[in-house]
């Protein structure tokens, strides 16, 4: 009798509430319409295969041969001033890409969703000062203040660089991510947590944030391409770490040969490319999967 | 709250903001390791110990930093923006010599983006899941997905280099003499070329998205429904219905974009060696030469702040429902 109470229960929460494996699966369903979108899923997830079997399939970038040998069998990219195998540096520079845009973007929600939420959620005062704050690191251009701060800093270690990025770039996330809770913490859901005497971070960590998930994971998506080609430029401006073989250092190296040999200017910008227009991709399909209304940056 | 009381509020706004970002470049430079009054007079300019010690008195870099902010700020709102050591000349003779290349390219770039975009996006977001649509919208994420250094290279590798069709930097063609004006600026015309097409391809990728989400959203109002069902005809309906709310959004995106703008222009000013202000920019923080960087910076913060006040009260007179906000 109990028993058949419980899985009645059961079964009705089921209804209202599906579970987490469901909801992912529905979103599966609604991504798999779109073959742009699972294309650039496949992108995503081939270029970090390729980043994590580096040392497996291909040869030590390091190893120097003939220099400036142009593509053939031997050498699909050809070799670089170096005599560097420039196939073995571009599958190991979609590792310092892939480091550098994931984590610049882990850290820049951190501060963008802590800021957001609390500014969004408690509104006032706390929310004018850090909107002003966040006027001020949004009215310099990021490509700008990420110069300026490397150069003044004299910072020339890739580690240093995701740090400066995620300081400059949260404010954007966190702009989204206050608008969000301004319209999330009206609702009734709310007001009945509250009257049940849910503290206010219980209630912005439980009631409001998963409701935000959907946006937050579409911004890091298309957020993660922004920060590549921020490292790419800067590198290639001359401010970036030249002891790892980004792909802007290659493209800043091959920048100077680029009236013999075509091959060291197309090959690390091609995989630039195709690494943004994945993410791009993945995160249009992810936007209309998830029913996300987002403008483009 | 009245339009009024909103405009006087936000151009308020603007007040403290400026003020906050004037002291975060001043004391970013100031943070920087080794001797500021060196770095200011630029550590790579051979400058007599002399000159060097006027100059400390002058600026009052003998002062404590917040002291120095105060004097520093006063100049600046005098319109003295300092004296470039390596250049020899102050900043704002610089600035003057060099701004008109960089507004050439911004302004002839961001009309034809934003003239192509328009007409793309209309056409793409009236005729939605059309061949034209997907067409132009893969095409467009293609252009966003371009790194805009990397086109600057490849086009540059290909007409330049390759073709030999354009030059591949610089703002006219040196030593050689040109016989009428005209030539001049058929050969400088010439130089803009492919920094041009860079700007313009990236550019507009951006708009089309933008204008093709925002007319979609427009088109499937209800309104737009009253009007066809009113029995206007289809082009009144798009044109004058649909299309003017569909720019709005653009129009605020523009405003805010400027920086942005500027900073990409900045990279494809250093890639074709075109001398605006971008490559300066990018120049002198190589070589530190931190008055130019202050004063530049100082100058992109304000034209932003502008941009965007321009483009709130734009938009406040426009839609009078964002004034309650």
């Amino acid at each position: 009798m109990d028993n058949s109470l419980n899985t009645e229960l059961e079964a009705e929460t089921k209804v209202y509430k599906p579970s987490r494996a469901t909801r992912l699966f529905t979103i599966w369903r609604k991504l798999k319409r779109s073959r742009l979108a699972v294309s650039g899923l496949g992108i995503v997830i081939f270029l970090s295969l390729i980043a994590v079997l580096a040392p497996i399939i291909a040869p030590d970038p390091n190893l120097m041969g003939v220099a400036r040998l142009p593509p053939s069998v031997e050498h699909p990219f050809g070799t670089d001033s170096r005599g560097r195998n420039m196939l073995s540096l571009v599958i190991y520079g979609a590792r310092v890409s892939l480091y550098v845009g994931f984590g610049s973007v882990a850290l820049e929600l951190l501060i963008g969703l802590g800021f957001g939420m609390i500014a969004g959620y408690f509104g006032g005062i706390i929310d004018e000062i850090l909107m002003r704050i966040t006027d001020v690191i949004m009215t310099l251009p990021e490509l700008l203040l990420l110069i300026l701060a490397v150069s003044i800093f004299e910072v020339k270690s890739i580690h240093y660089i995701i740090l400066i990025m995620g300081v400059i770039g949260w404010p954007f996330v966190a702009r989204v991510v206050r608008s969000e809770f301004l319209t999330l913490r009206e609702r009734t859901y709310v007001e009945a947590a509250h009257s049940m005497g849910a503290s206010s971070w219980r209630i912005i960590i439980h009631h409001i944030l998963p409701n935000t998930l959907s946006t937050i994971v579409v911004i890091a998506t298309m957020e993660i391409p922004w920060y590549i080609f921020y490292e790419a430029s800067l590198t290639f401006l001359g401010f970036g770490d030249p002891s790892t073989a980004s792909w802007g250092v290659l493209l800043e190296l091959g920048a100077d040969y680029i009236r013999a040999q075509w091959w060291m200017v197309t090959f690390p910008g091609l995989a630039l490319f195709f690494t943004s227009l994945g993410f791009n991709l993945f995160g249009d399909g992810l936007r209309d999967a998830l029913d996300v209304k987002q403008s483009v940056r | 709250m009245t339009l009024r009381n909103y405009v006087i509020r936000r151009i308020l706004v603007v007040i403290p903001v400026f003020l906050l970002i004037s002291m975060v470049i001043f004391f970013m430079v100031h943070a920087a390791p080794g001797d500021p009054t060196r770095i200011l007079v630029g550590e790579r300019s051979r400058v007599p110990p002399e000159v060097m010690e006027d100059f400390v008195k002058r600026l009052g870099l003998d002062q404590p930093v917040p002291v120095q902010y105060v004097l520093w700020l006063g100049r600046l709102l005098q319109g003295d923006l300092g004296y470039s050591f390596q250049n020899e000349k102050p900043v704002i003779t610089i600035i003057g010599e060099r701004v008109q290349l960089t507004l050439e390219l911004m302004i002839l770039a961001e009309i034809v983006s934003v003239i192509v975009a328009v007409v793309l996006g209309v056409i793409a977001a009236v005729k939605h899941y059309s061949i034209i649509d997907g067409l132009t919208s893969v095409v467009a994420l293609i252009g966003y997905s371009l790194p805009n250094f990397w086109l600057g290279l490849m086009l540059i590798l290909v007409f330049g280099v390759q073709l030999r069709l354009f030059p591949v930097g610089g703002t006219q063609t040196l030593g050689i003499p040109f016989p009428t004006p005209l030539h001049a600026l058929g050969d400088h015309l010439r130089h803009l070329v492919l920094p041009i097409s860079v700007l313009v391809l990236v550019w507009t990728a951006y708009l089309f998205r933008m204008v093709r989400t925002s007319m979609l959203d427009v088109l499937g109002q209800d309104y737009i429904t009253t009007a066809r069902a009113k029995g206007l005809r289809e082009r009144v309906v798009i044109y004058k219905h649909a299309l003017r709310n569909a720019l709005l959004p653009v129009i605020t995106y523009e405003g805010y974009s400027i920086g942005y703008l500027f900073a990409g222009a900045a990279v494809i000013e250093y890639i074709f060696t075109w001398s605006g202000l971008g490559q300066f920019i990018v120049e002198m923080t190589v070589l530190r030469d931190y008055p130019s960087v202050i004063a530049i910076s100082v100058i992109i913060a304000i034209m932003v702040l502008l941009a965007n006040l321009a483009a709130d009260i734009a938009y406040a007179f426009a839609d009078p429902r964002i004034r309650y906000d």
